[in-house]
């Protein structure tokens, strides 16, 4: 076990200086211009009722959750890793963990984002979730919703929402100030009391990680259930997570900053953590679609059988193939995570996969069933009708939501790169700087 | 640490052996990082006879050497995928291909459900090519190495850090290379020789004798059961656990003494018919009506075309044989007894004018094709009642069709005929 | 034999008193975990314990021979309990094995180096754990004789095995498991056994010299073979990591793809794996905490080794909640009726006592290891650990007989009792266990002598350039 150590290097730039606010007009401008464009593509568009939406914007709507999701999840995993790093005593990470910790920072801006589809449903927007529609509460065809839908209301929903983006931000927030405490005393004891309060950390971490999964981006498909997908959720996350961190060190390093601290060794590290995840990602979600397959049992097979047939079908094989296979195969190696520009090429390839993930996982509920009831036309919610007959296809819109979206998470990021990028007087920083992998 | 545990009461004193040629020489270091250094020096200086020996792998040490990296993970990626494939295959072979079977349902062919064997496969494959990669490269296990002649190598395992190089390194010379190794800061230099008595430079006989048999030993289980699973045998299993093997019941066709007929089948009991066999209807079960034989068909035979080429086909297939396709009584049957010299038992022609056949009611041709007549058997067991029915009526078309005048030929039909 | 003399007193070579204090502390190592192979004697301690393990074995042994010359009427399981004791135990032993082989391998590949003093120990225990377990899936068979025909030969009925069973699966992830707990096991060994032929070829112990020589392998200790050594430590560790969640995730796929309520759910793959690490170390400890007492290893296992397993006990037991928790809302928000009906009579139903032995052991008696001073405390430990492991016995007993004695037609509910023999057959896997690691503990290095001379600050001594 190497007791290696090493110093800054006195050249060192390590001040943010401007970049966190060229990092934050950037984002806010590809923020407006993105979400400006989906605004008026839907406002030209026509409302999609053959779906059994009413409104013009289910679409805008759904291409909102998926890239809330993606940004939500972007921040997430930074949060785990460092929430982790204290709890084990961990080295490699100090030295790139400031700039984790300002991924973090984003999640008040990710929660604000999010109130832009938390507000229209408490103002009674009903082609989002299904749940929210009164047709949800129609006794002969959601049987199997109407206990849930006390605990599925547009309030309650609102509210729980409010206490995730408190939890999170809080969390956030916490070990980003302490650490930044440091900087200045280099006090031991900060690291001992961040060590202590990350046990409890990580337990309050897990209890809401496992609930926004649920809320978010389960209950979009009201009728199906899974006891994983809170794990696969925060597995998947931590895939893009890492990939996010990879790209935003190297752009950090790009501009001169950090050029001695940050080597190879860091980058294999992150790299292994990205490969980590995309296997366990693979695991979680195998688990979760063979049980469902084997137990064959219709509420549950239904979810399956709209991404498996039909348009879905090549969008399943896309992800099986590119979010796990190929980067699987090519991360085993030492050397694509040591030359960064092949790091670089697999982090960018599996944000991109991230989002068709979970593209994938809400999307195809945006078809709604309609049926005709006693004469009365009832909307019967996502995943009711015929596979092969489903059809949800593509919309520029879902594209460019979601860019816009990622542009308000790095405003979000920039803003919180200030000041000092590397924890200059943490004591595990000599160790994280001539940290070696084996 | 105290010195308790290290008892040396019972060390021996060791044989002196003569030694040969010289073998090398080794230098003891005190620290792993002077170990490290000797080693950059002496590959500065040219020498790649030469290894390092220490009680655990030294940090640092493989670049101070110029140890190549192994080509052991290549070794093991191919071991995983032939894993991998072969999990497939096994697995769509067995299951997909020779010997495909319904299990609830699913794809005889199912990936989802193989994914797991194949997993695992995956792993083990690249165990054992890890594993016996790793000794079969490092080319061990190895019996003997020269350097063991030396007392200190043995501390190699326990705290010492040795250098040494081979004799037959191409720039070893004797004096310069110790001059190097005491340079770089060795505690000690010793020469290392070769076994002098050269019959003790071989594995002893008996060790090896000793492989050789235990493995022949070794492999006659699997000899066994090779000749047993290709040889025949009409001796009885060999029951070690007998459980329900030897069941205390009787089964059909045997005997058994608690009867006085001695049989295990007890046959049907006086004044019962068994469900289903009671068979009341004298009609359409026997041919029956009113004490003669019926003269029209029961009311359950529906006398339509579907009856009437079912009866054809029957006719063709258990009556054709003797009587001939156009009942006439020149089936195969009666040209082979007529070939073989025999003329006493003829089939009947069933349509000739006048015959019997076609006097008879409808009934008793039934009870005939039933229960047989003269050297005719039965046909009871093995045409159905519906059947037989079907057949009469068959018969009487046929007996029709004989006889027959243009005016029973529908008038569109008329035209076909030549 | 060379010319030089015992002592090593060769041309050249110098008596130095201060240098040498690295190599002091190797070969304090090496003493203090050779004497236990070496003491002629056993300690009466382990005697003692060895005689009873031995007669809990030879219950085992009894009840396997009535088992076999019966069959499986002997034990409890009837219909619809058709699971009983025998697949609890199954999962427990396993799970037990999975500590080993993450203290192994996982700690190793996260670069946790207070693993050296306890992994040999682990994963000699993850061996002997996983011969128990396999001893129930096939002696559940009835017709164990006829366990081959699992795996795939050519026969003249032209039969192949149903590759599409969890039981299949289980049949190669489990001899997986054990092939390579067994080959990662020995490959450790080897340097160690190497240590143990040259320290008895030095005191002139033939037999032992010639025992412990064969089984090294002929190990020297060369860099170049610690090179492709060390890699293959890597790859094998990289390998075994996969292994274990995989080996745990197929056996709860046993249950997990049937259409149960309370056993068909997503989550257990990633459940069962923290259960199984979560009671894998109780059992480490159960067993390091006495050992490193009675023959004084306290200065090689650390307080601070046992602390941490301490904290990471706390963690999946943590997780295990997690997925309690899990489980009760989705039961709820299913919807769907007999898994609701399930988790209710989890709780309420017949079995209700294993159901609250199962979330007082595991839940509640691991949040006494928030306390440092309990961390600290091995007795108080030791105890906890029982009860950890009596706490996962329960969760899968709650698991297989509450689901099954009360399914979907309440015609068909029953009751499970066991009987002598499933006991029997239960303190037998016990006995064959310690037996087994008290075995290993006497004859085999306990603990991984080179591993820890390599993480020791000693082992980076001397030199005279600075490493980078």
């Amino acid at each position: 076990m190497s007791t290696l150590q090493k110093t800054l290097h006195p050249d060192e730039k390590i001040k943010a200086g401007k970049i966190g606010q060229t990092m934050s007009k950037a984002g806010i401008g590809l923020a407006v211009v993105f979400l400006g464009i989906s605004i008026i593509l839907t406002l030209v568009g026509s409302a999609d009722t053959s779906h059994g939406h009413e409104s013009k914007w289910a679409r805008f709507f759904h291409a909102y959750v998926i890239g809330w999701s993606y940004i939500f999840t972007l921040s997430l995993g930074m949060l785990w890793i460092i929430i982790l790093h204290y709890l084990v005593r961990g080295r490699w990470l100090t030295a790139v963990r400031r700039i984790a910790e300002a991924m973090t920072g984003a999640f008040p801006i990710i929660f604000i984002a999010g109130l832009g589809f938390i507000i229209p449903l408490l103002a009674g927007y009903k082609d989002l979730y299904y749940w929210a529609h009164p047709d949800a509460h129609n006794h002969e065809l959601n049987h199997h919703l109407l206990h849930k839908l006390g605990w599925l209301s547009p309030t309650f929903f609102a509210l729980r929402y409010v206490i995730y983006g408190i939890g999170f931000s809080a969390l956030a927030a916490y070990f980003a100030k302490k650490s930044r405490q440091q900087d200045e005393s280099g006090d031991p004891k900060i690291s001992e009391t961040l060590r202590i309060a990350s046990a409890p950390a990580m337990i309050l971490f897990a209890l809401l990680t496992c609930m926004v999964a649920f809320d978010i981006a389960m209950s979009i498909a009201p009728k199906w259930f899974s006891t994983i997908y809170g794990v696969a959720f925060w597995g998947s996350g931590c895939v893009g997570s890492f990939a996010a961190l990879a790209l935003l060190v190297l752009a950090i390093q790009r501009s001169g900053r950090l050029t001695h601290s940050i080597n190879a060794e860091h980058y294999h590290d992150i790299g292994k953590w990205m490969f980590a995840f995309t296997f366990f990602w693979a695991y979680t979600a195998f688990s979760q679609f063979m049980l469902q397959w084997y137990g064959n049992m219709p509420e549950e097979t239904h979810w399956y059988k709209y991404r498996l047939f039909g348009e879905w079908q090549w969008v399943s094989i896309a992800i099986l193939v590119g979010y796990w296979a190929f980067p699987f195969v090519f991360l085993l190696s030492r050397w694509t995570k040591r030359i960064v520009p092949a790091l670089v090429f697999f982090a960018v390839w599996q944000l991109v996969f991230h989002w068709l993930d979970l593209y994938w996982n809400i999307m195809p509920s945006y078809d709604w069933g309609v049926v005709y009831h006693e004469g009365a036309r009832i909307v019967s919610g996502p995943l009711t009708g015929n596979p092969d007959l489903h059809h949800v296809g593509f919309s520029p819109v879902d594209i460019t939501v979601w860019i816009g979206l990622v542009g308000l998470w790095a405003a979000g990021v920039g803003m919180s790169l200030k000041g000092n990028l590397i924890p200059v007087k943490d004591p595990t920083l000599p160790l994280s700087l001539a940290h070696e992998v084996q | 640490m105290s010195n308790a545990h290290d008892n040396h009461d019972h060390d021996v004193e060791p044989t002196s052996y003569p030694d040969g040629e010289l073998y090398g020489v080794l230098a003891e270091y005190d620290t792993p990082g002077e170990l490290i250094d000797a080693a950059r020096k002496v590959r500065d200086a040219g020498y790649t006879e030469f290894d390092c020996y220490s009680p655990f792998p030294v940090h640092g040490i493989d670049e101070a050497m110029g140890i190549k990296r192994t080509i052991l993970p290549l070794i093991v990626f191919g071991g995983g995928a032939t894993g991998l494939l072969g999990g497939l295959f096994l697995q769509w072979w067995m299951n997909a291909y020779n010997w495909p079977w319904n299990i609830a349902g699913k794809p005889s062919w199912s990936i989802p459900a193989n994914v797991p064997i194949m997993f695992e496969a995956t792993i083990l494959f690249s165990v054992f090519a890890s594993f016996f990669g790793m000794w079969i490269l490092n080319k061990l296990p190895q019996v003997w190495h020269p350097f063991f002649r030396a007392d200190r190598f043995a501390k190699v395992t326990d705290d010492a850090f040795i250098l040494g190089i081979e004799a037959k390194d191409k720039r070893f010379e004797h004096q310069a290379t110790v001059k190097l190794l005491k340079d770089a800061g060795a505690l000690a230099v010793e020469d290392v020789h070769l076994e002098g008595d050269p019959a003790r430079r071989n594995m002893p006989k008996w060790i090896t004798a000793f492989i050789v048999a235990s493995t022949a030993f070794a492999l006659i289980p699997f000899a066994i059961a090779a000749k047993a699973r290709n040889s025949h045998s009409s001796s009885p299993h060999i029951h070690i656990f007998p459980d329900m093997d030897f069941q205390p019941k009787y089964k059909s066709d045997v005997a058994m003494d608690l009867f006085p007929d001695g049989r295990a089948n007890r046959g049907e009991i006086n004044g019962t018919i068994a469900r289903g066999s009671l068979n009341a209807d004298d009609t359409y079960y026997r041919g029956i009506e009113n004490n003669a034989w019926t003269t029209g068909f029961p009311k359950q035979l529906e006398i339509n075309d579907a009856t009437m080429k079912r009866g054809q086909n029957r006719f063709n297939i258990y009556c054709a044989p003797c009587h001939g396709f156009d009942g006439q009584g020149h089936g195969t049957v009666a040209q082979r007894v007529l070939a073989s010299g025999g003329s006493a038992f003829l089939p009947a022609n069933l349509v000739g004018a006048g015959g019997s056949a076609v006097m008879m009611p409808n009934g008793q041709l039934f009870n005939t094709i039933s229960n047989g007549f003269n050297t005719m058997l039965g046909y009871a067991n093995q045409i159905p009642h519906a059947d037989r029915w079907a057949i009469v009526l068959y018969v009487r078309a046929l007996q029709r069709s004989q006889h027959a005048t243009i005016e029973d030929v529908p008038p569109e039909q008329r035209g076909s005929l030549r | 034999m060379s010319t030089a003399t015992m002592d090593g007193a060769a041309e050249g070579e110098h008596h130095d008193e201060t240098a040498g204090k690295a190599r002091e502390a190797f070969r304090g190592i090496t003493r203090d975990v050779a004497w236990v192979a070496e003491a002629p004697k056993p300690h009466k301690a382990w005697l003692g314990a060895l005689t009873i393990a031995v007669a809990m074995l030879g219950v085992g042994v009894y009840s396997i021979y009535v088992l076999v010359t019966t069959g499986i009427g002997v034990w409890g399981n009837s219909n619809t309990v058709g699971w009983a004791w025998d697949i609890t135990n199954f999962v427990w032993w396993i799970g037990i094995g999975h500590a080993g082989t993450l203290i192994s391998a996982v700690l190793f590949l996260t670069r946790q180096s207070w693993r050296v003093s306890i992994n040999r120990a682990a994963e000699a225990m993850t061996i002997f754990a996983v011969m128990c377990a396999l001893l129930f899936p096939l002696l559940h068979t009835g017709r164990p004789w006829f366990a081959w025909w699992m795996l795939p030969h050519p026969n003249d009925m032209g039969m192949w095995p149903q590759f599409r069973s969890p039981l299949m699966w289980d049949v190669f992830a489990v001899s997986t498991y054990a092939t390579t707990s067994i080959l990662f096991w020995y490959m450790g060994l080897v340097p160690d056994l190497a240590t143990f032929r040259d320290r008895f070829a030095m005191k002139g112990d033939k037999l032992k010299a010639i025992i412990y020589g064969t089984l090294s392998l002929g190990w020297r200790g060369s860099a170049r073979q610690w090179h492709r050594y060390e890699r293959a430590y890597l790859i094998l560790a990289g390998l075994a990591t996969p292994l274990v969640f995989s080996v745990h995730s197929v056996v709860s796929f046993d249950f997990a793809t049937s259409q149960l309520p309370g056993w068909h759910t997503t989550i257990f793959p990633p459940y069962f794996v923290a259960g199984a690490i979560f009671s894998g170390f109780a059992m480490v400890l159960t067993l390091m905490l006495p050992l490193r007492h009675l023959f004084n290893l306290q200065h090689i296992i650390k307080e601070s080794h046992v602390e941490a397993m301490c904290k990471i006990m706390l963690a999946t037991g943590m997780m295990v909640g997690l997925a309690y928790g899990t489980e009760l809302f989705i039961a709820w928000y299913s919807g769907n009726l007999y898994e609701k009906f399930a988790f209710a009579n989890r709780a309420f139903g017949p079995f209700w006592w294993s159901y609250f032995a199962m979330v007082s052991c595991n839940v509640l008696v691991p949040q006494a290891f928030w306390f440092k001073k309990i961390r600290q405390s091995p007795i108080i430990i030791f105890v906890l650990c029982i009860f950890i492991n009596i706490g996962m016995w329960f969760e899968r007993f709650v698991i297989i007989a509450t689901s099954l004695a009360r399914s979907f037609l309440p015609a068909n509910w029953s009751y499970y009792t066991p009987t002598r023999y499933d006991v029997g057959l239960f303190v037998g896997t016990l006995g064959m266990f310690f037996t087994l690691f008290l075995l290993f503990f006497r004859y085999v290095p306990v603990i991984a002598m080179s591993e820890v001379k390599g993480a020791m600050p000693e082992a980076h001594a001397g030199g005279k350039k600075d490493k980078h």
